[in-house]
This record gives structure tokens, C-alpha cells and sequence, in this order.
């Protein structure tokens, strides 16, 4: 029955809140104390009665575990950030304990896996850093048995509709079964510097060639045209130069085999190496995505290209320089391609050996209801729902502009192709040699085709392709 | 009759004695060291994956096989031979010298030796995130002096020029100190006469540390050596933060190399094989060293 619904929504098109609905939440929201005048959400505890009333609306018996305990598992991520002050909210509404482990990311990838691996019951819920491992090795539970769960869910109370599309079918895994709930939404955005861009007469670049044009036009003593992520990690270089491979008309994984030494990855790779050999910062080979930030926040860069996430921090005046003057644009393609962005949602599941599985569902399900997708959109957290990304406190927070390009961006990129090589089982061995390959290309140390011929070779090896 | 008896029992109460001293000691060896390593040996005999939970099963030598035919090993290999090597004679050279300078009884030296011990004292994972924001091409404070001196900004950890260099210097700058502290404690315990005796006869600064300084403090040199060289071999934080094995794997050593395959690619059976390879290394290469330099026998079996 839930696989019925979850297979047959509308494309997100058709998703979006109608004036009056939205008008119709927010107003719910303000009226009852959640949202100040600003839009932004009162966490305060005087708040919380009145805030459970958005929830009673729900044909769900949220206190059917009371006095149980979870232990929330994830890492330092905006997500978890938003989630954590609302905490309180959901002990009053539901009597359930939430306890909180929150690690960095390269502790959390390290830690969790072992854990999980060793069958310990907790964490109850936790982030999926990698979906393909963590179904494939049998690390989570099974959600739909919950969904069909009238105690637990209430469908239409839930909306489904309101969630992305994309969101909604990322979750489900070969087999049918959907593991996880998408939490946020994200896809790969340009962002220039506009006052830069006008200095020399330059408007936002659409294609790898105009790209690397503007790029070198831009690039000084002391800006750098374009910053990319290059750093020779599994988690740094492959995820845009996934984009650049899919926006050239590739693929990274194509029926279980790797495709990086075909002709269009090859060629995207080696505009990759080109940009930033040409018009990146120095040292580019070392950048993650926090330096790409970095330099951009300090108009030491001039474009980017990187998360639509990036947004909140870029137009953060506190953070920033580059905040109030940054265009946010649709991705580069390349010669005669169409635009496919590389798109991401972080997801989070519950822990097949957890012993408070209804619990860890209800707060899965309260996370990523309406009411609590409003409130941590408010303070810019991308969602997957677009009632939040419609709302003026996420508009606020985020930037107009922002949020259509990150929209337009989300729309045009391939779930297909991204979940192909990113939820594979063994996804860290595609690409830990593919983000070392770019990292080759734009060091300078191979070129492009030797690189990605060299790296395809161990990875269907590693695949067993 | 009666003093053997009570020998006996003097024995016996001795021997308890030990055995109860000694308890903490062995359960923590066998707890911490002693079992991890009989499980990792375990586990490198099979294709133990955390991705294929019930799956397990013994393969024997095949993963030391694999490992040994596989090219990314031998450069991981190299590249930990290179980097232990040229890092340890820098820090055993710069611990000798500054120790030398500074075997000298007065406040300042005193002041100066607190000084120089700091980075022992430091957390590393801070030291070495503040060399990274450091080494920040673009803003950080190496390449700031630079273009003061009139100089060419680096891509210090991005180039394959120059990432070796800056693992060596952060590695050097936070472990030459322990040099210096086995060497400043050697020169304490060295007796004063052949000293005074080599200035009553005219030598020169330079003839007493190279005819005298350094061979009396070679026992202590060699040790430090060895601790050094075993540390140096296993470096795992500073290389993970800084350049994460780049640029592409020209800083990648075996340390780095067990760590993707059993943490990022959850093949603990394949990792284990290389961090046994990685114990058998240390342990062939420090019992050649010790034995060739004879370092833990007693001094008359020495001269014998």
C-alpha cells in the first residue's frame, strides 16, 4: 500500500503550496507562538504547550512510548543543529527522551560504522552517511512496516505531497523497501561574486567554456577566479566533479561498471583540472569544501561552485563579505549538454538493532513533519519540503534567489545517475580513487585521461566489474 | 631443617609477591595489546567485511598475497620508508645539536629548554590544525612572510614539490623536543672528566662533541632513534589533516592506506593484513637495530 503512494506522486512541479496553504501553516504557527514577527521560531519553553498543538492535529497517538529513550546519532551538521533546540518540543509532545551524540564528520564516518558493524542497539536513530553500506550490511530497519503503522503514521496529516520528489524516491532501495527518510535537500549551485562579475563586465558563465573564460578574467594577485573542491578524498573532489561528469553527458557508474574513462567523463574532468589549474586559488589541490567557503566568504575567490547549503553562511553579513552581492546561479554544462547538477539529501534511519524502534519512528516522523520543517527551515536549513522552502523564514534566512536557484538546480539534476554510483555498497572505494583522480588532474601530476583511465581500472576491479 | 623450611616459605611469599605486582601490568598487556593483536593476525586470515555482516570466511594467506601484488602498497610502503627516514635524522640531528648547546647550567638555558619542550606538551591534533591553517596558501601567515621576503607564495600541502616537506617540518617541529629531552638527560648522567680532560688538552669545541659528545651519548641517541623511527613509521593525524595522503596518494603511507580499507572501506580483514605487515616490519627492523648496536646489553658483555 505505502509503496503505491510513495511510487505514484507528482513530480515536484506539481508539489507546490498553494498561497493558501502555506498562508494557512504559518498563521497556525505565528498564532501559536512558534514563529515571532520576523518569521523565526521562539524556542523558547513557554512556547512548547502551545506548539504541540500543531501536532494534535495528527490521527497519531504520539504518546503511545512515553517514557522511552533514544539516542540520537549525527554529525555537526545544520540539520542537527536545528533539530537539537526543538528537542524539548518533542519530549513535551511525546514523553520521549532524546539523547543527543554529535561528532564531527570524519569521526562520525570512523565511529559509527564499527558500531553498527558490532550490533550495538545505539544508536536508535541516526544520520546515513552512506546509504548503499548501510542497507547492504543490514544496519537499518525496514520503515515501511511503520508507514502502514496507524498508530505511528497519519498519512495525510503527514503530506507526503509537500515533500520534494526526489526526496521522496531517494529513500527507496533496490529492493523496494524504503530504509531511510530523506531530511534535507541540496543541490549543486553556482555562486559569484556580482560586484567582481561587473568589474569586468562579465555575467554569470553557463557553460565549462565561458566558465574557465570568466574564471581567468577574474583571477588576480589576490582573487582567485574559481574555487573548487580537489582535495585527494573521497569526499572532496568527487562529488563536483561528479556534476561535471553527468553535465558533459557521462556517468560515473553504468550497470555495476565504472564509466570514468569514457570520452564526455574525460572531457569534463579535464575542464575540471583545466578551471582550476588556470583560474583557481593556489593550493587548490588541498581544498575541501570549507575552503572553497572560505575563500569565497572572504572575496578571496570569485565564483564557486558547491553546495545550494552554502547560501545560508554566504548571505550571513556576521560570516561573510561576500553577503548581499552574490548571484546564485544553475550549473555549467558542457559543449551542447544539458545541465545535470550533482544533488544530495542527507538521510536519516533507524538502527535495525535498536530496541525503541516505535519511538526512533516517531521522532523520525515528528523531524520531518510540516510544523518542524517550518520551524528549522526558519533558521535556513534546507528541508525537503516545499511549504518550508515557500516560507518568508526560510526566504530570510537563505535568500530569494538563493532558494530559486538552489529550486531550479534541484529540478534539473539526475537522482538516478547520483544514486547509482553514491548508494552503491561500495561507494568509498568508487570514489576515494575517482576524488584522488581529480585531485591528479588539477595538481597536474597526470592528465586527465591517464588519471581516469588509471582509476576506472581500480575500481571495477575493487566492484568486481 | 628449620631454615630451609622458613627459605622455603620466604620463597614462596616472594614469589606471590611478584605474581600479585606483576597481575595489573600483564592483564592490561593482554587486554590492550596481547588481545587486539591475536584478533587483528585472526582477521587478516579472512575477507572479514563489515559489509557482509555473517559472511566471513578464511582465506589464509590471500589477502597478504593480494597486498603484495598490489602497486599501491609498495608506493604507500615508500612513501612511509622516505618520510620516517628523512624526519628522524632531521629531529635526531636538530635534538643532538640543541641539546648540546643547551647542557649548560645557568637560568636562561633553563628558560630556554622550557621553551623548547612546549611542542611536546601541545595536543597534536591542535598543533597540526593550526599548521593547516598556517600552510593556507591564500591566508595563511607562511605564505604572508613569504611575499614580505619578496618570495614566491607555495601551494605548501597541494604541490608535489613541496607536501613531503611540510609533513617533515610539522612532524619535526613537534618531535624534536623528545630528542632533545633523552639527549639533555644522557648528558646529565655523562661523567665530567673526559670533558675537562679534552679542554686541558686543547681540543676544540667541535673535536669534543664529535670525539666525545656524540659517541658517549650514543646509547641514548640510539634509543630515541628507535622510539622515533617506530613512532614516526605509524604517523597517522598530522598526514590525515593535512594532506589526507595527497596530492593524489604521494603522501599516502601505510598507516593511511590499513585506515581506507578498514575504516572507509569497512574491508577489515584486508586491513588487518597490512597493519600486521606494517608490525612486522617494525619489529624485524628494531631487532636488527638493537642487535647490531648491541643497545640493551648490560656494558660488561659489551666489552667481552
Amino acid at each position: 500500500m505505502k509503496k503505491k503512494y510513495i511510487n505514484h506522486l507528482p513530480p515536484i512541479k506539481q508539489l507546490n503550496l498553494t498561497r493558501r496553504h502555506f498562508v494557512k501553516a504559518t498563521s497556525a504557527l505565528a498564532g501559536a507562538g512558534i514563529l515571532s514577527s520576523y518569521g523565526l521560531p521562539l524556542y523558547a519553553a513557554s512556547n512548547v504547550d502551545e506548539m504541540i498543538k500543531m501536532y494534535e492535529g495528527a490521527n497519531i497517538d504520539w504518546q503511545s512510548q512515553k517514557g522511552s529513550s533514544i539516542v540520537l546519532s549525527g554529525l555537526e551538521h545544520p540539520w542537527m543543529s536545528s533539530i537539537e533546540p526543538l528537542l524539548p518540543h518533542f519530549k513535551k509532545l511525546t514523553g520521549i527522551d532524546v539523547q543527543v551524540q554529535k561528532q564531527s564528520e570524519s569521526e562520525y564516518v570512523a565511529e559509527v560504522p564499527v558500531k553498527l558493524g558490532a550490533g550495538n542497539p545505539t544508536p536508535d536513530v541516526y544520520m546515513v552517511w552512506s546509504y548503499g553500506q548501510a542497507a547492504n550490511a543490514g544496519w537499518l530497519e525496514s520503515l515501511d512496516q511503520h508507514f502502514d503503522n496507524p498508530d505511528l503514521f497519519d498519512k495525510n496529516w503527514y503530506d507526503l505531497d509537500d515533500i520534494f520528489s526526489s526526496a521522496r524516491s531517494f529513500p527507496i532501495w533496490n529492493d523496494g523497501e524504503s530504509y531511510v527518510m530523506s531530511i534535507t535537500a541540496e543541490a549543486q549551485t553556482m555562486f559569484a561574486n556580482q560586484n567582481m562579475l561587473d568589474a569586468v563586465g562579465e555575467g554569470v558563465p553557463t557553460t565549462f567554456d565561458e566558465l574557465l573564460s570568466t574564471g581567468k578574467k577574474l583571477k588576480s594577485g589576490d582573487v582567485a577566479g574559481v574555487a573548487m573542491r580537489s582535495k585527494a578524498d573521497g569526499t572532496a573532489g568527487s562529488w563536483p566533479g561528479g556534476g561535471f561528469v553527468f553535465s558533459n553527458g557521462g556517468v560515473i557508474i553504468q550497470d555495476g561498471k565504472c564509466m570514468l574513462d569514457s570520452p564526455e567523463a574525460i572531457e569534463a574532468i579535464h575542464y575540471y583540472g583545466t578551471i582550476l589549474k588556470e583560474a583557481g586559488p593556489l593550493g587548490v589541490g588541498n581544498y575541501h569544501w570549507y575552503e572553497c567557503l572560505n575563500d569565497y566568504m572572504q572575496e578571496v575567490c570569485a565564483i564557486g561552485m558547491d553546495s545550494s547549503n552554502f547560501a545560508t553562511d554566504i548571505e550571513n553579513p556576521e560570516k561573510s563579505n561576500a553577503a548581499g552581492h552574490t548571484t546564485y546561479g544553475a550549473m555549467v554544462s558542457g559543449p551542447g549538454k544539458q545541465a545535470k547538477p550533482n544533488m544530495w539529501h542527507w538521510m536519516a534511519g533507524i538502527n535495525s538493532k535498536s530496541q525503541q524502534k516505535a519511538a526512533a519512528f516517531l521522532f523520525l516522523t515528528w523531524a520531518n513533519s510540516k510544523p518542524t520543517c517550518l520551524m528549522s527551515s526558519a533558521l535556513g536549513l534546507a528541508t525537503t519540503r516545499t511549504s518550508a522552502w515557500e516560507s518568508d523564514g526560510f526566504k530570510s534566512a537563505f535568500g530569494k534567489q538563493a532558494a530559486t536557484a538552489a529550486l531550479t538546480n534541484l529540478q534539473n539534476a539526475d537522482g538516478k545517475i547520483m544514486k547509482d554510483c553514491w548508494f552503491h555498497p561500495q561507494s568509498g572505494e568508487i570514489l576515494t580513487p575517482f576524488g584522488i583522480a581529480i585531485n591528479e588532474v588539477v595538481t597536474g601530476t597526470k592528465s586527465a585521461e591517464k588519471a581516469m583511465t588509471e582509476a576506472t581500472a581500480k575500481i571495477n576491479k575493487a566492484i568486481g566489474a | 631443617m628449620q631454615g630451609c623450611f622458613f627459605m622455603n616459605q620466604f620463597r614462596k611469599e616472594r614469589n606471590k609477591f611478584i605474581i600479585l605486582m606483576l597481575m595489573p601490568a600483564t592483564i592490561l598487556l593482554v587486554g590492550l595489546t596481547l588481545f587486539p593483536f591475536i584478533v587483528s593476525l585472526i582477521l587478516s586470515f579472512t575477507d572479514y567485511s563489515l559489509l557482509r555482516p555473517g559472511q566471513t570466511k578464511f582465506i589464509f594467506l590471500n589477502n597478504y598475497i593480494e597486498l603484495m601484488k598490489t602497486d599501491e602498497f609498495w608506493i604507500a610502503l615508500r612513501v612511509t620508508v622516505v618520510f620516517t627516514v628523512l624526519a628522524v635524522f632531521i629531529q635526531v640531528v636538530l635534538g643532538v645539536v640543541f641539546a648540546t648547546l643547551l647542557h649548560n647550567e645557568n637560568s636562561n638555558v633553563s628558560l630556554l629548554r622550557t621553551l623548547y619542550l612546549l611542542p611536546l606538551a601541545i595536543t597534536p591534533i591542535a598543533a597540526t590544525f593550526t599548521f593547516r591553517l598556517m600552510f593556507n596558501p591564500s591566508l595563511g601567515v607562511l605564505n604572508y612572510f613569504m611575499k614580505l621576503l619578496g618570495l614566491e607564495p607555495q601551494a605548501w600541502l597541494a604541490s608535489p614539490n613541496t607536501a613531503m616537506i611540510s609533513l617533515i617540518i610539522v612532524d619535526t617541529w613537534q618531535w624534536t623536543p623528545f630528542i632533545l629531552l633523552i639527549c639533555l638527560g644522557g648528558l646529565a648522567s655523562l661523567p665530567t672528566e673526559p670533558f675537562e680532560a679534552a679542554k686541558v688538552d686543547g681540543a676544540s669545541s667541535w673535536q669534543i662533541f664529535t670525539k666525545i659528545t656524540v659517541p658517549m651519548l650514543y646509547p641514548f641517541i640510539g634509543l630515541a632513534l628507535l622510539f622515533r623511527s617506530i613512532d614516526a613509521f605509524k604517523t597517522f593525524d598530522i598526514i590525515y589533516v593535512l594532506t589526507s595522503g595527497g596530492p593524489g596518494i604521494l603522501t599516502r603511507t601505510l598507516n593511511l592506506y590499513a585506515f581506507k580499507h578498514g575504516i572507509e572501506y569497512l574491508s577489515m580483514g584486508y586491513a588487518g593484513s597490512i597493519a600486521i605487515v606494517m608490525l612486522i616490519i617494525t619489529i624485524v627492523v628494531a631487532q636488527i637495530f638493537l642487535r647490531k648496536n648491541k643497545l640493551l646489553l648490560p656494558k660488561d658483555t659489551l666489552k667481552r
